[in-house]
């Protein structure tokens, strides 16, 4: 368990990743939203318009800082600058939570800048847990990690991925960032049952849903794909209902886009689309 | 793949960079299926940061030839850094080397990475032609030529033959303007800085851009002029030299791109 790292609260609303092509619609008028999360290693720069723009948006939204390099699964640790620099930025930007995910992304050679599987072993738990403490330790404070989508599942495996995560919150005090349709896509991919998923995750400890598009399987492929580069999947939306209503607390939801990225108003009424299912899923039945 | 967590994390990358790794022997169709996944995920990551990055050199040769320069770069120079941008840095060689015939290519990749690089330097105050005179006005001779100077982070400069201030402008996202002449008549310099947050370059002489180089890396105002004025023996191609050197100043001075002088 991280030492000395205070818990984070519940944030309920709704929120938009930035991305540059919506600078100027967050700059020059109120959008209604109730947080914005952004990419960190965009921002881990050291001047330059981009970070003028982060602290004059900051400046009117909560951010949340999300990161895609942190690699918490590293057997050989993290890599220091990256955690630096990191640490810079939170303190810059004074964020409501940091987060990454559960995947590893390099070695000490090389980086494939994509998020890599963990094998879900007693070995890879122990190294992401050492790992957690450390950035905890370093940034002083808690940290959300989101389970990602795999496209595939190793001979060595031990535990369930729910399992895993459950047990990395246990043992860290971090909290889970909840990607509703990686959850869709890794049981579509490796034939688990999402709805066990959600049960078998410790749901006190989510603060954050993402909601995405993907790529659906083909003849060809027999694999989904995470592309965020579409509307949220009709599946994904009804599995996300039931997150909701499973939820013991709020969590603060948001879509992600980060290809072929429509314009705000559009995104704006996916983010309503989310309001409102999230809104009926909390009606008692 | 071997036992540990750290070898089975080396075996797997090693599998991703190279479509002709061995896959561990446990591993069935399902694995092999994933894997051609996450190949082609590292591949598209590459791609898409090069032509993100050098979006005007891929419209300049293509897009076909692009990608095919953009995979050379991924296989011979894999990432190492956290950030995705660094797959850029030293794409201006692979492009010298595959484009030998068209320079101009090549200049222009160096340009995009300069002007990113610079997008994303640490904030700075220049230091004004009026700053500058207040602090040398009671400079001697030799406080002139021990005088060194602190030029903007990132800012940079070469010896060009592409005609980049023409290219620049008709490579842009929807220019409607006819593509120049690429290549210049005559070898000139380029410096690129910021303009408070905005990078940018220009064209300039050859020896100013070299004597940027030089008083970047460290060299007195005094090593400026004689290296302009050749061996030094001649005193008129000294007096030369030195009038030289101090229009390169000014020039300097009035874009701010001198933020400190060190005497």
């Amino acid at each position: 368990m991280t030492q000395n790292i205070q818990s984070i609260p519940p944030f309920a609303g709704f929120g938009l990743g930035l991305r540059r092509t919506h600078y100027e619609d967050f700059l020059e008028s109120a959008v209604p939203v109730d947080f914005v999360e952004v990419i960190s290693e965009n921002y881990m720069i050291e001047g330059g318009r981009q970070l003028r723009i982060l602290e004059q948006v900051r400046s009117q939204y909560p951010v949340i800082l999300h990161g895609v390099s942190m690699s918490i699964g590293s057997a050989g640790g993290l890599d220091q600058d990256h955690l630096a620099r990191l640490k810079l930025l939170a303190d810059r930007i004074e964020p409501l939570w940091v987060s990454d995910h559960l995947c590893w992304t390099r070695t000490s050679a090389h980086n494939s800048h994509d998020l890599l599987p963990m094998p879900l072993t007693e070995e890879a738990l122990q190294a992401v847990c050492a790992n957690i403490d450390r950035a905890q330790e370093t940034l002083g404070r808690a940290m959300l990690f989101e389970n990602p989508s795999s496209y595939l599942t190793f001979p060595e495996d031990e535990i369930s991925e729910w399992e895993f995560l459950a047990e990395m919150a246990r043992r860290t005090g971090c909290y889970l960032l909840l990607d509703v349709n990686n959850i869709y896509v890794s049981a579509r991919n490796h034939g688990f049952s999402a709805e066990d998923y959600l049960a078998g995750l410790p749901l006190e400890r989510v603060r954050q849903i993402h909601l995405a598009g993907h790529d659906p399987a083909t003849p060809e492929r027999d694999v989904i794909i995470d592309t965020h580069d579409r509307e949220v999947a009709d599946g994904v939306w009804d599995l996300y209902a039931k997150a909701i209503a499973m939820l013991p607390q709020p969590v603060a939801t948001m879509i992600e886009r980060d290809e072929h990225i429509p314009p705000l108003p559009d995104l704006l009424a996916e983010l309503d689309k989310a309001r409102g299912i999230a809104s009926e899923a909390l009606v008692p039945a | 793949m071997s036992d540990t967590l750290a070898e089975r994390q080396a075996a797997f990358l090693a599998a991703i960079l190279d479509e002709r790794a061995p896959l561990p022997a446990a591993w069935g169709n399902r694995q092999a299926m994933g894997m051609q996944v996450y190949r082609g995920n590292y591949r598209s990551a590459l791609i898409g940061a090069l032509e993100s990055t050098f979006e005007r050199t891929c419209r300049y040769v293509g897009e076909a030839p692009f990608k095919q320069a953009a995979i050379n770069h991924a296989i011979q120079h894999p990432p190492s850094g956290w950030t995705i941008d660094e797959a850029g840095k030293g794409f201006d060689a692979t492009c010298a080397a595959l484009f030998a015939n068209n320079p101009e290519v090549a200049q222009l990749a160096w340009l995009e990475w300069a002007m990113l690089e610079l997008a994303t330097a640490p904030d700075c105050e220049a230091l004004t032609p009026q700053a500058f005179a207040e602090a040398t006005a009671g400079f001697a001779d030799e406080d002139w030529m021990a005088l060194r100077f602190d030029f903007q982070p990132r800012s940079t400069a070469r010896g060009v033959t592409a005609n980049l201030t023409g290219l620049w402008p008709a490579l842009e996202e929807g220019a409607e303007i006819d593509r120049p002449e690429p290549i210049l008549a005559q070898q000139r310099g380029c410096i690129a800085w910021r303009e408070g947050e905005r990078p940018t370059f220009k064209l300039v002489d050859d020896a100013a851009a070299a004597a940027f180089t030089q008083m970047q890396s460290g060299a007195s105002y005094g090593e400026m002029i004689l290296a302009l004025a050749g061996d030094g023996s001649d005193p008129e191609a000294v007096q030369n030299a030195a009038m030289q050197a101090g229009a390169f100043l000014g020039d300097w001075l009035s874009e701010g791109m001198i933020t400190a002088l060190r005497a």
